[in-house]
């Protein structure tokens, strides 16, 4: 009768062992943090094997035009005057804006044919962000949080959810946000410079008496875990464990660190800089960095904005696939280029483009997805999806599975199982690497 | 003998003499499913284990160093009680359930609601006011006799989807929202017509410029996974349907007149007129007819347990349905029965909980087989609330002689003053919610944040780290800080490990205690109501 239920005393033991006293969490150095997957699979072996994939996401937040990257519309009554240029991959065109990708083109995938069906910017970013809206009561998880919780470690010495997000456009509205995960998968999130709050010792401590008082902590802590078994309990003992891996973590934002020859290479803006940043904390091992590079919600001079802002894209993100590939990195490290929406086809009278998600674009390049196709087509004039169309479940199906994680597996809030995708949604298998 | 007949009894499903005081009811339902699953429950918390739990999920502050000692060394056998009453006759206790009701009404937008619910709860519980009642107000959210009210259901106007589940949720422990795509996968009973049902009752709420109004009629149609569009009844969870003629679309005049009663409504700044017939009211009569209460008592039962046991009788909140019986059914239904029959007193059902043996269980169990969660007989965790967790690490740094002279009313105004004082750090903190997770961010705030510094960690006058520096050794200072913040005395080792602390560092002896206490209050001890 509850067979939906997976509440047997089996799992109940096999979770605890994880997570609940500070003894199990000492011994569980295993590649799934809290060993809540466990409870979602039985081929818990195979999973723990995966290869740790890690995401870089460049959320182009207000909504890039498509037409203006990766599907121009030359000649059409809606294509603006930029020209589109051929690209590596034959019978692909991209804008002309885009010189330095249309090289690289062989790296990433393309979808065309999103249709989000939502075009403000809160109720965008929620979906785009988790691939789907929050039904009832249930608060899903974003794309960070499920990454940080399937590919985190529980004893790492890393944060697993990074967002960069120092620009004000749509900053509220598009909050890293773990969900039912709960805080230990939240986001470390970098809203006014490029170091993490709290990440650095207060100067009126010394670093023995930091580190002794939190021995002390622990002594305390330890005692009182004896005979209590708690997932709570757990978490918190484990979180002030990760806090010296953490701080000693801050030179990972410090690019400084980086030979100036490469700093050169990514150049010296902002979003540049924490690109570098992004990728010397993939280097690391954390499993999910967004880097948000507002400014694109162009309803007015649209143009000039695109080309203005799309040849910094073009720039930072060939940059950051070539220092990935030279490191060996591009297989298991995916980039991808998100936003809120698209713009829409139609150019308004102040020359430009207004938030439309029913035809639209993103990327994927690298970290297990197939690099140089193609996926969906759009009309003449860009205005709807004409063939392969992609919703957003469709989109998250796709980028789980490409990920090597199963996009129909079930994640438990309490006992109720709630699964990563909407159910009815499939990966697009040809988009697979 | 006498307890075997208990077990007898209830699992027979005959109610342990149907009149027995709260506690016993729920203790003999309790040790019976005990018995019959073979478990040895945890042993009661000591005395300062209790009034630091009573005290905390009360009043959601921590016992003074005082009532601490009054407690443990008072020989009255009707102590417990006698403290339970006095904390939920005061002002405090008022204050602190309806931050907890405001949180639970407004569990999506992460407890923060309109500006004036928690006024309004807080008034309606200062005055003991029935759950019922309450249900009613929020639902008809008349500002001209409830003031405040109006502010559960504007925020959630913008979405009557979303307002059918959250006030489904709410009030009856049922998430009906996996109806609204499809008939629930798993649970038979939830059915599009429940959901839609719902909505039915709620969508003719709109926003009229700030104020809540309800239009004369409305229609909600929805199409099934199968079938030709349905246009749905005003139908409660439980089948029940009202039979209204209003269930159809607004005419194109009657469109225009409501705009025309808007807009003069938002130049006057008053309400618009109540619809001769609402829905809602009539949500709430068909919700509280004896017919159909079942669930709406059943719920904040539920919720109540939840509240001070650590986990529902139902689990999770809002599944209650036939396909997930409770943990102890005959028990749900009497405390539900009894709560109805007493006006649906929220006090009455919270004295009765927290004066069982359920609850003063202690939490820790040295064995290896832990007992699962739904037998309740181990005292459960509960991280504390953002609010307990802010306004304990200000009383954690008060010089225990601060209280010594006050008198009960002046420990309460100054706990009060407290509580104000550490709203803002609580923002920062997160309300714990079911199997909730501390992030590593706030152990980095704890670890790192300029502001725990500066509000918990002071030393001036009046402080505990000020009267620290005045005692003689570092042992005794050990022992009066451990057994002021976490109110228990300390045991040997933990005050030699201090003292040792202090030792190394007699050279900044003010640092030294400064650490000490701060390794306290991120202790796991400090963190649980345990």
């Amino acid at each position: 009768m509850r067979s939906f239920f997976c509440r047997s005393a089996d799992h109940g033991v096999s979770r605890r062992a994880f997570l609940g006293g500070a003894a199990a969490v000492g011994a569980s150095a295993v590649a799934d943090m809290t060993g809540l997957s466990v409870l979602g699979t039985p081929a818990l072996a195979g999973e723990m094997k995966k290869k740790q994939k890690r995401v870089i996401l460049l959320w182009l937040a207000g909504g890039a035009s498509q037409l203006e990257t990766w599907d121009p519309k030359p000649g059409a009554s809606t294509g603006g005057p930029f020209r589109a240029i051929k690209t590596d991959v034959p019978g692909l065109q991209i804008s002309e804006l885009m010189p330095e990708m249309a090289k690289r083109m062989k790296t990433t995938c393309v979808v065309r044919g999103l249709n989000t069906r939502n075009g403000d910017h809160g109720g965008g970013a929620k979906m785009m962000m988790r691939g789907r809206m929050d039904v009832g009561p249930i608060r899903y998880p974003d794309l960070g949080a499920v990454l940080a919780r399937e590919m985190g470690r529980a004893d790492s010495k890393v944060p697993d959810y990074v967002t960069f997000y120092t620009q004000t456009e749509g900053r509220g509205s598009a909050p890293g946000d773990s969900g039912f995960l709960g805080a230990r998968f939240a986001p470390m999130e970098l809203t006014t410079n490029n170091v993490p709050e709290f990440i650095r010792k207060l100067d009126g401590i010394t670093e023995l008496d930091h580190a002794q008082r939190n021995d002390l902590r622990d002594l305390l802590s330890k005692q009182f875990t004896q005979g209590r078994q708690s997932d709570t309990l757990g978490s918190h003992n484990q979180a002030y464990e990760r806090v010296r891996g953490i701080m000693a973590s801050e030179k990972l934002f410090d690019i400084t660190q980086e030979p100036q020859k490469v700093r050169d290479k990514y150049g010296p803006t902002q979003f540049a800089e924490q690109a570098l940043i992004a990728r010397r904390l993939v280097e690391a091992g954390v499993p999910f960095v967004r880097v948000a590079r507002a400014w694109w919600d162009s309803h007015g001079q649209n143009f000039e904005t695109h080309q203005e802002m799309v040849p910094e894209l073009d720039h930072v993100m060939a940059t950051l696939i070539d220092d990935l590939k030279e490191r060996g990195l591009l297989d298991d490290v995916m980039v991808v280029t998100l936003a809120e929406f698209g713009r829409t086809p139609g150019i308004n009278s102040s020359l430009g483009r207004d938030h439309f998600a029913s035809a639209w674009s993103m990327t994927m390049s690298g970290g297990g997805i197939k690099g140089g196709a193609v996926w969906g087509k759009t009309d003449d004039k860009g205005n709807k999806v004409i063939d392969q169309e992609v919703s957003a479940g469709t989109l998250f199906a796709t980028l789980y599975e490409a990920l090597g994680i199963k996009h129909d597996k079930n994640y438990y809030v309490g006992a109720r199982p709630i699964p990563l995708v909407d159910p009815g949604f499939h990966p697009i298998e040809q988009l697979l690497g | 003998m006498r307890s075997l007949c208990l077990a007898f009894c209830l699992a027979s499903g005959v109610a342990v003499a149907a009149d027995a005081p709260l506690p016993k009811l729920i203790d003999a339902a309790v040790a019976a499913k005990i018995q019959a699953d073979d478990i040895v429950p945890a042993l009661q918390a000591d005395d300062h284990t209790l009034i630091r739990r009573l005290t905390l999920d009360l009043v959601g502050r921590l016992p003074t160093p005082q009532e601490i000692e009054a407690f443990v060394a008072s020989k009255d056998v009707d102590k417990r009680a006698k403290l339970v009453d006095r904390l939920l006759g005061t002002a405090a206790f008022a204050r602190y359930q309806a931050y907890l009701f405001d949180a639970m009404l407004n569990d999506r937008s992460g407890g923060k609601g309109g500006g004036g619910l928690q006024g309004y709860l807080t008034a309606a519980m200062l005055e003991s006011r029935p759950w019922d009642q309450m249900f009613r107000e929020l639902l008809l959210a008349d500002e001209s006799k409830a003031k405040g009210s109006s502010d559960f259901l504007r925020p959630k106007l913008t979405d009557a989807d979303r307002l059918a589940a959250e006030v489904s949720v709410a009030f009856f422990g049922v998430n009906v929202s996996c109806a609204q795509c499809h008939d629930h996968p798993n649970v038979k009973y939830w059915t599009q017509d429940h959901f839609y049902g719902m909505k039915s009752f709620l969508a003719r709420t709109f926003d009229a410029g700030g104020t809540v109004a309800e239009r004369e009629a409305g229609l909600v149609k929805f199409k099934p996974t199968k079938g030709p569009e349905r246009q749905a009844k005003l139908m409660f969870l439980t089948g029940a349907v009202v039979d209204t003629t209003t269930v159809r679309e607004l005419t194109k005049d009657e469109q225009a007149k409501e705009k025309a009663a808007t807009d003069k409504a938002k130049a006057d700044k008053k309400p618009l007129p109540a619809p001769s017939f609402s829905a809602r009211a009539k949500l709430v009569d068909v919700a509280l007819d004896p017919k159909n209460a079942d669930f709406f008592a059943k719920n904040i039962v539920n919720r109540m347990w939840h509240r001070f046991l650590g986990y529902g009788l139902v689990s999770p909140l809002d599944q209650m349905h036939s396909e997930n019986p409770p943990s102890h059914p005959e028990l749900l239904d009497a405390l539900a029965k009894d709560t109805a029959a007493n006006k649906y007193d929220l006090k009455r059902l919270i004295r009765g909980i927290v004066l069982s043996e359920a609850y003063s269980r202690g939490s820790r169990y040295d064995s290896e087989a832990f007992p699962l969660p739904t037998t309740f007989a181990v005292g459960r965790l509960k991280p504390l609330t953002p609010s307990q967790l802010a306004t304990a690490l200000k009383i954690a740094n008060t010089d225990p002689k601060a209280f010594e002279t006050m008198k009960p009313n002046e420990v309460e105004q100054r706990m009060d003053s407290l509580e104000s004082q550490a709203r803002g750090f609580a923002s920062a903190i997160a309300m714990p919610t079911d199997n909730f997770q501390i992030g590593v961010n706030e152990a980095l705030l704890f670890s790192n944040g300029d502001r725990v510094q500066k509000e918990f960690l002071t030393d001036g006058a009046g402080t505990l780290l000020g009267r620290l520096k005045t005692e003689k050794d570092a042992t005794t200072a050990a022992k009066l800080m451990i057994q002021t913040v976490l109110g228990r005395p300390a045991a040997d080792g933990e005050a030699k490990a201090f003292a040792d602390f202090a030792a190394r560092r007699t050279d900044r002896q003010s640092d030294s205690y400064r650490h000490m206490l701060w390794a306290l209050v991120t202790s796991a001890e400090f963190r649980f109501n345990h």
